[in-house]
C-alpha cells in the first residue's frame, strides 16, 4: 500500500520544546522568539495567496497582457473555468485526506457528463440528467471504495485501472464522438450567466468549497477521516471503522464528480468525451499546491481553492500574454512537481519524510 | 579504587586519565526547540563511558550529529586524529573519522544474508561493479561470525537470527576489518532496546572484551542497572544540558536518576485493589486462539493486574483478544456483567474499555495531527455543537489536560510528533482517562519511556484506579510489574500457570517464572 502519509521518524523523539516553553498557552506572552515563529507560520500559511495576488498584479501591470486580462469578461472566464476544475480537485483532495488516492475523478466527471448529456438529450429534463450524472458518479464511487476496502487492492492501481474502465464506457456510449445536439439552452445559459456578477459556475464551486471545507474541519466525520489519514492502525485502535471511513470518501468524490459533470456539459454545451479525463492532473497539482497553504502540511480545501485560482490566472495571463499552448501544459507539469516537492520539504522541516513512491 | 574483579580494568589499575575525544559545546535547535544548549563530553581511551538522560534530553541528536546525519549549529569534537567541525560533519565523513556506530534502529538488510550484510559495509568505497567471489566472501564470513561467538551461517538471512546475534553482528560489521587496532571508537545508540537479559549479558561480556583490548565505547541508554553494570564513567543530559558526569564508584541509582530527572523520584505502590463480593468489571472465560489456549480471568474495579509470560506466552495476545482487534475462536468476555461482541474495538471502547498500544509511534499516535486533536479523537461528541465541532472548546480542554498530566508542549495547536517519547505516551493515556474508562488495557505501556515521565505516567493512571477503573497491563519489566500489580498472572504456552500476590512478589520471582520450562501448577 502506498502510504500518502508522512513517516513517523525515532528522531522526533528528541525534538521537544524545552520545560521553559511552558505548556501553558503560548509560554511567555510577547517574548520575540514566540512572535517571530507565529509571524513565519502566517507567512508560510498565505504565501500562496501572496503570490496568487502578485500574479495577478503582474497581469495587471504587463503591456501585453494589461489590456486583455483585467476585463471582467476575461476574469469570469478564468473562474467560469476554474470552477470544474475546482470540483474535480475536491473530488481528489477528500479522499487524499484519508489517505488513499483517487485517479478517477478526470474520468469520472468525464463520464457524467456524456451520461448528463445523452439523458438531456432523450429526457428533456434537466433535473434528470443532473440525478443521472450523480447516480453514475456515485456508482464508480460505490466501484471504487468496494476495490479498495474489500477486495483491498492499493487505491492507485484500482482507480487507475477504474480511469481506463471508464474511457472504454465512454467510448463504447459515444463511439468517441461529442455530443452536441440536443443539449437544452436553459443548461447553457446556466453555464454562461452570472449571479452578482460572479459566474453561476463558481458559486457553484464556491459552495462546495464551502461545504466540504465545514465538513472535514468541523464535524466529527472530518475529524475522524484525517485521523485515519494520519494513522490507519492507530485509527482502529481507537475504535474508528477505517473501511467505512474510506468507502464514503469514494461516495463523495464520485458525487462530486457527478456535479463536475454537469457543469461541464452547461459550460461547453457538449458531450466531449475527452473534456474530462484531461483534467486529472491539474487537479493533483492543485491538491498538492494546496496543501502547502493556509493549513500547511495538510490536505485542505481553501489551500486547494487558492491553488486552482493561482494555475487559472497563470495560464490564463501566459496565454494572453502570447505563449503557445503546450505552455499551459509546461505549467501544470511544474506545479504538480513543484506542488510535491514543496509538501516534501514541508514534511522534512518536521523531521519527517514524505512517502510517495 | 576498582577491585581487581572486573577484567576489563587493566591490571595496572591505570583508570583512563587523559582525554582522547572532546566534544565541546555542541547546540543544535530544530526550529525553536533547542535540543541541545552547549553540552561537552570527555571520553578517555579504552573507556567505557555512557550517556544518559531522559527522552528529549538531546542524547540521540548528539550522537546523530557525530554520525553525520545532522548538522550542529556550534560544536567540534577533538581527537588525535585532528580537530573536526560538527557543524559540518558529514556523514561520508564519518568513515575517516575513526567513529564506527551502531544505531537504535538496526541498519541491516533483513531480506539479504549474514555474508552479504557484512560484505556490504567493507564494499564502501570499492568499485561498484568488482564481482564478489563466493567462496573467499563465506570464508571471510565464517571466520567473523567466530570470532564475534554468533551462532549463524553465511547464507542464513539476517532476519532469520535472532535480535542479540543481529546487534552483535552490527558490531561485527563495524569492526570487522581491523578489531585488533586499538583506537577505534565505538558509538552504540541504546543497543540493548529490542534484547532480552539473556542476550544484553552476552553483548556486555563483548564490549568488555573490546574495550580491553583498546576500544573506546559511548553507549547511550535508558537503564541504570545497565550502566551501573558496564559503564566507567557516566555523562547525564538534562533538557540539551551537561548535567552532570559520574565515575564508576559514585554510581547509585538514587544519584544517577536524580541526575537525569532533576528532582527526586516519587515512588508508587499498589492502591489496595478492592476485591472480595463484588462483581468484576473485566470477565473473560475460556479464551482461545493465537498463542492463547483456554484463559479465564477477573479483573476487580480499583486493582492493576499484571500479565507476565515470555513472547509467544500469549500475555500480549490476551490483550488484544479483549480488546478486539485479535481474533477468537473461542470465549467470553463481559464489562460489569454485560456481555461483549468481541471483535470489533468500537464495541469495546462503547462499553468502557481503553486500550494502549505498546508500538505508540506504530499504533499510538497520530503523527501530522495537532495534540488537541491526539487527545480528543474519542470524546469528539463533547465539542459537537448546533454549528460543527468547537474548537474552542476543544482547546479549553486539552489546555486543562496538558496541564493536569504534565504534558510539555509549546500550544494544543502543536504536532504530537514534535514531543518526547514519554509526552506522547502521556498523550495517548490522557487521551483514554477522558472518558474514564472501565478498564484500562496497557501494553507495555512505559517501554522506551524515561524514568521521570515513567513515574508520572504511573501518578495517572493510579488515579484513574483510585476512581475505580481496572488495569490489565503486560510489561517487558519484571521490575515494574512487581512494582504496579495488586496481582500478576503468570501465563506459559497460553495458559495462566501462576497467580501471584503483588505486594509479596518481587522482579525476580516474576523473572523465575517466567522463565521455568515446565510450570508447576499454581
Amino acid at each position: 500500500m502506498i502510504e500518502t502519509r508522512p513517516k513517523q521518524r525515532n528522531a522526533d523523539a528528541e525534538k521537544r520544546l524545552s520545560p521553559r516553553a511552558v505548556h501553558s498557552r503560548g509560554g511567555e506572552p510577547g517574548s520575540s522568539k514566540v512572535k517571530k515563529g507565529r509571524l513565519a507560520e502566517v507567512a508560510e500559511a498565505y504565501a500562496l495567496v501572496v503570490l496568487t495576488i502578485a500574479l495577478l498584479v503582474f497581469f495587471w501591470a504587463l503591456p501585453s497582457t494589461r489590456d486583455a486580462f483585467p476585463t471582467t469578461d476575461n476574469l469570469r472566464i478564468v473562474a467560469a473555468d476554474q470552477a470544474v476544475l475546482l470540483m474535480i480537485s475536491i473530488a481528489v483532495l477528500v479522499p487524499m485526506v484519508g489517505g488513499t488516492w483517487d485517479f478517477t475523478p478526470g474520468a469520472t466527471t468525464g463520464i457524467t457528463a456524456v451520461f448528463a448529456a445523452t439523458t438531456v438529450q432523450s429526457s428533456g429534463s434537466i433535473m434528470v440528467a443532473i440525478l443521472a450524472a450523480v447516480g453514475v458518479g456515485l456508482a464508480v464511487g460505490v466501484v471504487n471504495g468496494l476495490l479498495i476496502t474489500k477486495a483491498r487492492i492499493n487505491s492507485v492501481i484500482a482507480t487507475l485501472g477504474m480511469t481506463l474502465v471508464i474511457s472504454g464506457v465512454v467510448q463504447w456510449k459515444t463511439g468517441g464522438s461529442t455530443i452536441v445536439t440536443g443539449i437544452p439552452s436553459g443548461l447553457v445559459n446556466f453555464g454562461a450567466d452570472y449571479t452578482l456578477s460572479v459566474p453561476n459556475l463558481a458559486w457553484v464551486g464556491i459552495l462546495t468549497a464551502l461545504v466540504i471545507s465545514f465538513t472535514l474541519s468541523r464535524t466529527i466525520y472530518g475529524r475522524r477521516l484525517y485521523a485515519v489519514g494520519a494513522n490507519r492502525a492507530a485509527a482502529r485502535l481507537v475504535g474508528l471503522r477505517n473501511e467505512r471511513l474510506v468507502f464514503s470518501t469514494y461516495l463523495i468524490s464520485g458525487a462530486l464528480c457527478g456535479i463536475a459533470g454537469v457543469l461541464l456539459l452547461a459550460r461547453t454545451g457538449t458531450g466531449n468525451p475527452a473534456a474530462g479525463p484531461a483534467y486529472i492532473l491539474p487537479a493533483y497539482a492543485a491538491v498538492f499546491l494546496g496543501a502547502s497553504a493556509i493549513t500547511p502540511g495538510r490536505w485542505n480545501v481553501w489551500g486547494t481553492v487558492t491553488a486552482v485560482v493561482f494555475l487559472g490566472i497563470l495560464n490564463n495571463g501566459l496565454t494572453l500574454a502570447g505563449a503557445n499552448s503546450y505552455v499551459n501544459s509546461l505549467v501544470n507539469g511544474a506545479a504538480l512537481i513543484g506542488g510535491v516537492g514543496i509538501a516534501n520539504a514541508l514534511a522534512r522541516r518536521r523531521g519527517r519524510t514524505l512517502e510517495m513512491t | 579504587m576498582h577491585a581487581g574483579e572486573n577484567p576489563r580494568h587493566r591490571s595496572n589499575g591505570a583508570r583512563p586519565s587523559r582525554d582522547y575525544l572532546t566534544i565541546e559545546g555542541v547546540t543544535k535547535a530544530f526550529g525553536d526547540t533547542k535540543s541541545l544548549v552547549g553540552v561537552d563530553l570527555r571520553v578517555a581511551k579504552g573507556e567505557i563511558h555512557a550517556l544518559l538522560g531522559s527522552n528529549g534530553s538531546g542524547k540521540s541528536t548528539l550522537i546523530k550529529i557525530l554520525a553525520g546525519v545532522y548538522q550542529a549549529d556550534a560544536g567540534t569534537l577533538n581527537m588525535p586524529s585532528g580537530e573536526i567541525d560538527l557543524t559540518a560533519h558529514l556523514p561520508s565523513d564519518v568513515r575517516a573519522s575513526g567513529l564506527h556506530f551502531v544505531h537504535q534502529e538496526p541498519s541491516v538488510f533483513p531480506s539479504l544474508s549474514v555474508a552479504e550484510n557484512l560484505q556490504l559495509q567493507r564494499d564502501a568505497g570499492r568499485n561498484p561493479l568488482a564481482s564478489v567471489r563466493r567462496s573467499a566472501l563465506h570464508e571471510r564470513t565464517r571466520a567473523t561470525l567466530e570470532r564475534f561467538g554468533v551462532d549463524a551461517e553465511p547464507e542464513t538471512l539476517m532476519l532469520d537470527l535472532a535480535p542479540a546475534a543481529r546487534t552483535t553482528l552490527m558490531i561485527a560489521r563495524t569492526l570487522q576489518d581491523d578489531e585488533d587496532s586499538r583506537d577505534r571508537i565505538l558509538i552504540l545508540d541504546e543497543p540493548t532496546a529490542t534484547l532480552e537479559a539473556a542476550d544484553v549479558r552476552m553483548l556486555f561480556d563483548a564490549l568488555r572484551r573490546y574495550a580491553a583490548a583498546g576500544q573506546t565505547i559511548i553507549f547511550v541508554s535508558h537503564h541504570l542497572d545497565e550502566v551501573m553494570n558496564l559503564a566507567d564513567r557516566a555523562t547525564v543530559f538534562r533538557d540539551g544540558r551537561n548535567a552532570g558526569t559520574l565515575r564508576r564508584e559514585e554510581f547509585t541509582e538514587s544519584a544517577l536518576s536524580e541526575l537525569i530527572v532533576g528532582r527526586p523520584l516519587a515512588t508508587y505502590f499498589p492502591s489496595p485493589g478492592v476485591r472480595g463480593d463484588e462483581n468484576p468489571v473485566l470477565r473473560a472465560s475460556g479464551l482461545c486462539g493465537n498463542c492463547v489456549d483456554g484463559v479465564d480471568l477477573s479483573v476487580y474495579a480499583g486493582e492493576i493486574v499484571g500479565l507476565a509470560g515470555l513472547v509467544g506466552s500469549g500475555h500480549t495476545e490476551l490483550l488484544r483478544q479483549i480488546f478486539g482487534i485479535e481474533n477468537l475462536e473461542a470465549g467470553e468476555v463481559s464489562v460489569d456483567g454485560e456481555a461483549l461482541r468481541l471483535g470489533a474495538p468500537h464495541l469495546a471502547i462503547a462499553a468502557g474499555l481503553a486500550y494502549i498500544p505498546a508500538d505508540r509511534y506504530a499504533d499510538g499516535i497520530f503523527p501530522d495531527l495537532s495534540l488537541e486533536e491526539n487527545l480528543g479523537i474519542v470524546s469528539l461528541h463533547r465539542y459537537r455543537r448546533a454549528f460543527g465541532l468547537s474548537r474552542r472548546a476543544e482547546r479549553a480542554e486539552a489546555s486543562r489536560d496538558l496541564e493536569r498530566f504534565g504534558v510539555v508542549a509549546s500550544s494544543p495547536a502543536a504536532l504530537v510528533s514534535s514531543l518526547s517519547g514519554g509526552n506522547q505516551q502521556k498523550v495517548i493515556v490522557a487521551r483514554w482517562l477522558r472518558r474514564t474508562p472501565r478498564i484500562l488495557l496497557l501494553e507495555d505501556p512505559t517501554r522506551g519511556i524515561d524514568i521521570g515521565a515513567r513515574s508520572d505516567l504511573w501518578t495517572l493512571i493510579d488515579q484513574a484506579v483510585d476512581e475505580g477503573a481496572g488495569v490489565l497491563m503486560t510489561s517487558s519489566d519484571p521490575e515494574e510489574l512487581a512494582r504496579v500489580c495488586n496481582r500478576i498472572l503468570v501465563l506459559h504456552s497460553g495458559r495462566i500457570t501462576h497467580e501471584l500476590d503483588g505486594s509479596s512478589t518481587s522482579a525476580d520471582d516474576v523473572t523465575e517464572l517466567i522463565h521455568r520450562p515446565t510450570p508447576v501448577a499454581a
